[in-house]
């Protein structure tokens, strides 16, 4: 029987693999294998939008099914030389048999340990913050110590800086390098000045291209005991960028973390091709990218987020599937768009991340406050909620979970297309004292009693 | 409506290529007015898909081959108002790429192919381009918008970049520069002097033809912000 094929291998398929353009890739490759897998499984229409939350795990099975098929048919495009990366059945089987169920993050006191989960599991999921939220040089310390003091928040991501000294960052240009070494070297040390030095950290986010990706396992840098976290272009697609990380960090001795969300009204169509393309290219990043941890993340195109009927019902059949059929250990996102100081931010990531845990995932990330578009919007507090509501709501049942988002969805569905951005940072958290304002805290307090009144249970970890 | 217009509509709307080709040459050699044609075979069908892939029941690579199509059509039916002295269909030239250091470029592929189908020659310079690229392209294509688009809030900068290098170059008042992407705001549209932006796929016509009908010989306008989030 063959094994995983090994780096060599893969850098060898992904140059000398079939030659196929990424418009054809695009516009025909990906859209027609989706449906042909969608009509074999008998899988259209099954998105059910007055139940956000799937309950059927036979229909989760035959999606897991569709998604191994997509893979062995499709491979990945290496987009740098247009070349397809493929992956025969006995290669993926080995690699899912070799993929780790249980991880080591982080040393010490404040190290996690990250395993393999199903549905409704009650070992509690990860939650790291944040996510790549640009910051300013000023507020990027304090927000991210903030963050670390936050005893909820398991894995310090921290958001982006743009740029150092005042000088703006550009990929793939020696200042990204730069800015790259100096966060990283920050990272490690806010971590101890929060009094979490094993604390695990993800790293690093600013990394556009591989230049920033260098500081990774370097000494006084990111650890080989944090996730190194790679980034694809598309959730079927590869690069060169993609593969320099990738190959670094198995220098370092490290751990990939690679991630690329399947899109709903993207290549593969419908929220049932979406599921099936996120759950495909979860399989196949840990034959072609080497993935430690990683894969199950999905977005609704038309918002960039995922917390709409649509959204949530595609996340939990893809963590359903993945987590019953594997024990790989997945990773999924709630993409927020309002912003902090909102309630719809705290609802949001109530729904969201409520349907990732309870759906089998063993990490998420987050939050994504006002879509991640605007400078400092990202307060510590947004994070300990999402992490509270992560612990608390993996062990529940699939139907509870449902009922809570049926509950607690009217609160935001209605301006996902135009959310309320919030505030910065500034106006929702003090900086220097690492405590909400009250008036945050206050609206914080209000949702926290609801959702405690229907059932989560947030103080029972 | 004519039978031709009716099975370009159709085509367009398939993504069929060859078909929409043929019919729009077709529809030319049996006199048929070239505006007419454009407006209810292609733009019909491109509204239509608009408005499909907002309500999730079209999704993006249908929308692509519906433009590669209308995209085709469309050239035939220009050129032959061109060939008869006319003006009005053709929107204007726009080089469109994903800013350096990105390769995220799905929102830039849906930008295209709205802009395509409404009349826009729109050359696309693909993913991780240089500022070097657009302007250069943008030179040699004559054309009046540059989009540039990132999903990357660490090439926004480059954005900003594309801009200075025109302003250094003393051409900036030939290109109108919009944005698009994830992290791109109004703020930032703002901040860096760029000229336009609009929060969805959709607005980004309106803004195109809003951007090529101003005038801007008495200088820098303000930018034109279309589809802004709440704050």
């Amino acid at each position: 029987m063959k094994q995983k094929p090994d780096l060599i291998e893969i850098l060898r398929r992904s140059r000398e693999g079939e030659y196929c353009s990424a418009h054809e890739w695009d516009v025909k490759r990906v859209p027609k294998a989706v449906k042909k897998m969608l009509k074999k499984y008998d899988l259209q229409n099954k998105l059910d939008k007055e139940n956000p939350v799937n309950m059927d795990m036979e229909l989760a099975d035959k999606f897991y099914q569709a998604g191994f098929d997509l893979a062995l048919e499709l491979g990945m495009l290496n987009e740098a030389r247009d070349r397809i990366v493929k992956i025969d059945e006995e290669e993926l089987i080995s690699t899912l048999h070799l993929a780790p169920a249980e991880v080591e993050l982080g040393f010490g006191h404040d190290k996690r340990i990250m395993k393999s989960r199903t549905p409704s599991d009650p070992y509690p999921m990860l939650f790291g913050s944040s996510l790549g939220i640009t910051m300013s040089e000023e507020a990027w310390p304090y927000i991210t110590e903030g963050i670390a003091r936050q005893p909820q928040v398991d894995i310090l991501e921290s958001g982006s800086l743009c740029s150092i000294n005042g000088l703006e960052a550009l990929p793939n240009d020696p200042s990204e390098t730069l800015l790259c070494y100096e966060q990283g070297r920050k990272h490690v040390a806010l971590r101890r000045q929060a009094g979490r030095e094993g604390m695990p950290g993800i790293g690093n986010i600013s990394a556009v291209t591989e230049f920033g990706q260098f500081c990774y396992g370097t000494r006084g840098n990111f650890y080989t005991t944090d996730l190194s976290l790679i980034l694809y272009p598309s959730e079927m697609k590869i690069n060169n960028q993609t593969m320099h990380k990738v190959v670094h960090t198995l220098a370092m001795g490290g751990m990939v973390f690679a991630g690329s969300p399947g899109m709903i009204g993207g290549m593969p169509g419908p929220p049932e091709g979406a599921v099936i393309s996120s759950i495909a290219a979860a399989l196949l990043q840990y034959a072609i990218l080497f993935s430690t941890v990683g894969g199950g993340e999905l977005y609704d195109i038309r918002y960039l987020s995922n917390v709409n009927r649509e959204g949530l019902w595609a996340l939990s059949v893809t963590h359903q599937a993945l987590s019953r059929n594997t024990h790989l250990c997945t990773h999924g996102i709630a993409n927020q768009v309002s912003g902090p100081g909102t309630k719809e931010l705290l609802y949001e990531t109530l729904v969201g991340v409520s349907v990732i845990a309870a759906s089998g995932a063993s990490f998420s990330t987050g939050p994504r406050s006002a879509g991640g578009k605007f400078n400092d919007y990202l307060s510590p507090l947004d994070c300990r909620w999402c992490a509270e509501v992560a612990h608390a709501a993996s062990g529940m049942d699939l139907k509870d979970v449902n009922a809570l988002v049926k509950e607690f969805l009217p609160e935001f569905e209605d301006n996902i297309k135009t959310p309320n951005i919030g505030k910065p940072v500034q106006e929702v958290w003090d900086l220097k004292n690492f405590k909400p304002l009250p008036e945050a805290e206050a609206v914080y307090n209000e949702v926290r009693s609801r959702a405690k009144a229907f059932g989560l249970p947030l103080d029972a970890i | 409506m004519s039978d031709l217009i009716n099975k370009l509509y159709e085509a367009v709307i398939e993504g069929e290529e060859d078909d929409a080709l043929e019919i729009a040459k077709a529809s030319i050699e049996a006199g048929l007015e070239p505006l007419k044609v454009i407006r209810g075979g292609i733009q019909a069908a491109m509204d239509l898909m608009g408005d499909q892939f907002e309500n999730g029941e079209a999704f993006l690579p249908e929308l692509m081959l519906a433009g590669d199509a209308a995209t085709l059509a469309m050239e035939v039916l220009l050129a032959k108002i061109k060939e008869d002295g006319g003006e009005g269909a053709d929107s204007g030239t726009v080089v469109i790429g994903v800013m350096a250091g990105d390769h995220h470029d799905i929102g830039k592929n849906l930008v295209r192919a709205i802009l395509s189908a409404n009349g826009f020659k729109v050359i696309d310079l693909g993913i991780d381009v240089g500022v070097r690229d657009f302007i250069e392209t943008a030179k040699r294509e004559n054309a009046k918008i540059i989009a540039c688009s990132t999903l990357i809030t660490t090439s926004l900068p480059y954005q900003k970049e594309l801009i200075e290098t025109l302003d250094a170059m003393k051409i900036r008042e030939k290109y109108q520069v919009i944005l698009g992407g994830g992290p791109v705001t109004p703020q930032w549209t703002n901040m860096i002097k760029a000229d336009g932006y609009s929060n969805t796929a959709s607005e980004c016509v309106e803004l195109c033809k809003q951007l090529v009908s101003r005038d801007l010989e008495g200088g820098a306008a303000d930018p034109i912000i279309i589809g802004a989030l709440n704050a």
